[in-house]
């Protein structure tokens, strides 16, 4: 039995809901029409790996990586939760299902980095975190992933990749500025530090 | 993975007592939240029927409330409710103590009204099935057989709110405590709720605003910066505080006490 | 919810749904190796087949190729480039065929369904004292934060516009994220005040009368 079983027991309701709401923040984001932002090359970026970078960031790598899961388990379920009213399970057979199913990896590297730098300040440790966890790792099985199902060779699948690259690293930006933000003002949100 | 562990907790320690009187005790309860001092050395014996909380907002009535239903635990002291020590007692304390929620959109769970309810039954055990049962058949009591299907974003306030009310009833509490359940609601929806209230069953403890509605009732009790200023019955407690109002508004408006 | 099912009463509808998903499983699986176009081409006049089946509602469905569609046409280019068109048009083929099947899974079987043949496979979360109820509630929790979401992020952008003149933009991100943390820790007050996310079942069992609502 816990030291204090009020505490224990509502991290636990609180728990299940945060990474619930991370899995429908990242839906909210692909919906977003606002937050949409068209890139040349006509592929369709939007907000949607910021929900990766923060899940990570801000829950930690088990919760963070668990939120991602959740979410891509809604889509496979049928629902049109990914950008553009994609879902479904043929997401999953698409070029792009390396980089879709390296999401929940890149929240589980974010996580784990927001806890190796725990002395850091927030704002770097964060934007080191989305970096790593939501361009690198993601591109790291995205990109063999797409040559791999699209039969190309790895420089050809990096090359049609890269048209992502500057919309990602506006989001590690959006994603180091939110977790300043909530770091400063609703702390105990900040799971992945607590 | 700590969370997805069902909760270990000895669950039958708890003795609760359903027609204890008073239902609820609290003695010598002290709170403190992130080093503010909310609660001070309260003690009360509830055991009327109706029991309203006046207060100014900040003044501790919401802490005061959610330690009936164990949300809060008292830094000092012991909170009784029907007979058990809150303390031990959590993971039981729901099925006795209903609690509704100031904001609607803050308490709904689920996306849907149907779901909302069944939820309920769920938790007591029912099987999915006959808990969608249960939950269609308690919303057709009520009027609501209509709003079953819809989805809850799509409700008006007043009808958010008696879902949310009905999604506590279902369970079938002994206790019903309100934490400003009228404040988003327009006149015509509070009188109604205000009814609904009015003829249930269950004690109910209500935090309100409103000072009219809450002229019916048993008893009235007034906390002013986490201490009972006053207790009493309404016809002397809400005059009082009305008094004390107006002479703090006539005060040169400072920005302190809004 | 919003969803890609397609209501309808279609043989493909009455499969159930762990079969659908095995058998997706495995033709797919069957046809990924096919580098042969006549192969291929069968495969997918094959799978069309399958959608006409359906009627004419389900050769509508073919539209989920749509938002892949510019997808496909670059990897089409970036082979064409290197001059491998025959690979190019493999690949295309091939991915367009396992697309469209897995699409024909998802439009004929209802979320519900979907989610209970998948809850099956969490069931041994409970021989190991894990909760499988919870990955059930996580996902409804999901479906109603979504639109809350939107709806937050919608009336901030209204204030903004109000005292800025100006259209929402990524600055609101921060007090969009403080505004819908504080809901989701008052709906998780709300799930603990009426007995956490295990349920009040298994407590004390015979403290009261079993309920029934009549």
């Amino acid at each position: 039995m816990p030291a204090d079983p009020e505490k224990e027991m509502s991290m636990n309701d609180r728990t299940l809901v945060q990474i619930a709401f991370y899995a429908a923040l990242t839906a909210a984001l692909g919906l977003l029409p606002k937050l949409a932002i068209p890139v040349a090359g006509g592929v369709p970026v939007t907000a949607q790996t910021l929900g990766i970078m923060l899940a990570g960031v801000m829950l930690g790598p088990v919760r963070g990586a668990l939120s991602i899961l959740l979410f891509l388990f809604l889509v496979a379920l049928g629902a049109p939760l990914l950008a553009g009213g994609r879902g479904g399970l043929a997401v999953f057979q698409s070029p792009g299902a390396g980089f879709i199913l390296a999401w929940p990896l890149g929240a589980l590297a974010a996580g784990l980095i927001m806890q190796k730098t725990a002395s850091w300040r927030v704002l770097p440790a964060a934007a080191l975190a989305a970096t790593v966890g939501g361009i690198g790792v993601v591109y790291l099985f995205g990109i063999p992933g797409l040559a791999f199902l699209a039969d190309m060779s790895l420089a050809k699948a990096a090359a049609g990749s890269a048209v992502f690259l500057p919309g990602d690293l506006l989001k590690v930006v959006v994603a180091a500025a939110v977790a300043e933000t909530v770091a400063r003002g609703l702390p105990s949100a900040l799971l992945s530090r607590s | 993975m700590a969370f997805f562990r069902k909760r270990q907790q000895n669950r039958a320690a708890a003795a609760f007592d359903p027609d204890a009187s008073p239902y609820a005790l609290l003695e010598g309860v002290s709170l403190t939240l992130s080093n503010r001092q909310v609660l001070t050395d309260i003690s009360l014996r509830l055991s009327e029927r109706r029991i309203g909380l006046v207060g100014l907002n900040g003044s501790g009535k919401s802490s005061l409330i959610r330690l009936l239903n164990g949300l809060r635990l008292p830094s000092r002291g012991s909170v009784r409710v029907f007979g058990a020590e809150t303390k031990q007692a959590l993971a039981e304390l729901p099925r006795y103590v209903g609690f509704v929620f100031q904001n609607p959109d803050h308490q709904a769970i689920f996306p849907t009204v149907e779901e909302e309810i069944a939820f309920g039954l769920t938790q007591l055990g029912e099987a999915k099935q006959t808990a969608r049962a249960g939950a269609l058949d308690f919303l057709a009591q009520h009027g609501c057989a209509h709003l079953a299907g819809k989805p809850f974003a799509e409700l008006s306030e007043g009808q958010k709110q008696l879902i949310c009310i009905l999604a506590v009833l279902v369970m079938q509490p002994r206790l019903l405590v309100l934490d400003e359940p009228m404040s988003s609601l327009d006149g015509l929806a509070s009188r109604r709720i205000h009814r609904l209230l009015d003829g249930l069953d269950q004690k109910i403890v209500m935090i309100s605003h409103d000072l009219s509605l809450l002229r019916s009732y048993d008893r009235v009790v007034w906390l002013e910066a986490g201490r009972i200023r006053m207790d009493g019955p309404p016809a002397e407690v809400l005059p009082a505080y009305e008094v004390d109002l107006e002479v703090r508004a006539a005060a040169p408006l400072n920005g302190e006490d809004l | 919810m919003i969803s890609l099912y397609m209501p309808g009463r279609s043989w493909c509808h009455r499969l159930p749904a762990w079969l659908k998903l095995t058998g997706l499983a495995v033709v797919s699986m069957a046809v990924f190796p096919i580098k042969d176009i006549p192969v291929l081409s069968a495969v997918l006049v094959l799978v069309l087949g399958l959608y006409a089946s359906l009627g004419t509602r389900g050769l509508g469905e073919l539209r989920a190729l749509r938002p892949m569609a510019l997808m496909l046409a670059m990897i089409f280019a970036l082979h064409a480039i290197t001059g491998d068109i025959w690979e190019g048009i493999v690949s295309v083929e091939r991915l367009a065929a396992l697309v469209l099947l897995a699409n024909l899974v998802t439009i004929t079987t209802r979320m519900d369904d979907m989610l209970q043949a998948v809850m099956r496979l969490f069931a041994p979360l409970g021989w190991f004292g894990f909760s499988p109820r919870k990955p059930a509630l996580a996902v409804t929790l999901v479906l109603r934060f979504a639109p809350v979401l939107l709806g937050v992020y919608s009336s901030l952008r209204e204030a903004y516009q109000a005292r800025t003149g100006k259209r929402g933009s990524w600055r609101l991100m921060g007090p969009f994220m403080l505004q819908s943390l504080a809901m989701a820790d008052n709906v998780a007050e709300a799930l603990t005040a009426r007995g956490s996310a295990d349920g009040l079942a298994d407590n004390n069992p015979g403290a009261l009368p079993a309920r029934t609502i009549t």
